[in-house]
């Protein structure tokens, strides 16, 4: 529990953390007041889909059928976010800049449109979200906590609007790819986990499995990271 | 639309990667060596998110 809990606080506060800069662009061109009922009316949004998300999984009844489901979909996105996370860390991909994305926002032409700076806004906030979306149904449905983890994705909310509330200017200082990484190494191993334990393979440490699992992915990581660097360095000699 | 089927499936890469990855542990869980996809699924994925992050 206390593991799903972490998982979908590190997410969401990564997401809403994308999800602020591009609020604060669009608030900076038409005003706090309908930045925030943009982002709001995403919420909704979001909220909706996550009870509708739940009550679909909760349709299934066949259990390895739903931890199957549930852990395909976790393994992609794992799996993305680690090959993600590896790159950044690498060096093979720059590192995502909260400052360029504000920036680039407010180089926008269309962000002095009232509509469209609204439409950017609402955009942003539920393409960021669905990716905490898709955390809180997974790991919440599947060991009947959703409730909660919904709860420590408004948590990772309100922690990054009372940030963005004090400073008025992107969150650039927050380890984004060190908590990606972290992230897809818990939720590959909750991926795996279900996948192999819904085709009838007993783990031989049961549940403690889910620890090993975890580190391998983040040991298993720091070696690709390592690897990767010293090819780039490298080829950069030669 | 196209965000949501992305956050859901991700892109094609990812896909392939995670399908192969299953295909291959469903392989060995059928095998004499069904002990060892313990250890099969988690190398796969690992090598998965190292051809995603070349690509």
């Amino acid at each position: 529990m206390t593991a799903i809990l972490i998982a979908t606080f590190l997410t969401a506060s990564v997401e809403w953390v994308e999800a602020y800069t591009i609020i604060l662009a669009v608030a900076l061109s038409i005003g706090w007041g309908r930045a925030l009922q943009a982002a709001g009316a995403a919420l909704l949004a979001l909220a909706v889909l996550t009870g509708a998300g739940s009550f679909l999984l909760t349709r299934i009844h066949d259990l390895a059928i739903l931890q199957f489901v549930i852990g395909v979909f976790l393994t992609l996105f794992g799996v993305r976010w680690l090959g993600k996370a590896v790159a950044r860390g690498a060096g093979l991909k720059k590192l995502h800049d909260e400052d360029a994305e504000f920036a680039a926002l407010q180089a926008r032409a269309d962000i002095q449109d009232a509509r469209a700076a609204w439409f950017i806004a609402f955009n942003g906030m539920l393409l960021e979200g669905l990716e905490v979306w898709l955390i809180v149904v997974a790991l919440g449905v599947q060991t009947h906590h959703t409730v909660a983890a919904a709860c420590a994705a408004l948590l990772a909310l309100a922690a990054v609007a009372a940030a963005g509330m004090m400073l008025r200017k992107p969150l650039a200082r927050v380890p984004e790819n060190a908590i990606k990484f972290t992230v897809s190494a818990a939720v590959l191993s909750f991926g795996s986990y279900w996948i192999l334990e819904s085709l009838g393979y007993v783990w031989p440490l049961g549940d403690a499995t889910l620890l090993a699992l975890f580190v391998f992915y983040l040991l298993g990581g720091l070696a690709l990271i390592r690897l990767n660097n010293y090819r780039l360095n490298a080829a950069k000699v030669v | 639309m196209q965000g949501f089927i992305k956050t859901l499936f991700g892109d094609k890469r990812t896909l392939a990667v995670t399908a192969l990855s299953v295909l291959v542990a469903v392989a060995v869980l059928h095998s004499p060596a069904s002990l060892a996809v313990g250890m099969v699924l988690p190398l796969c994925l690992l090598a998965g998110a190292a051809y995603l992050a070349r690509h």
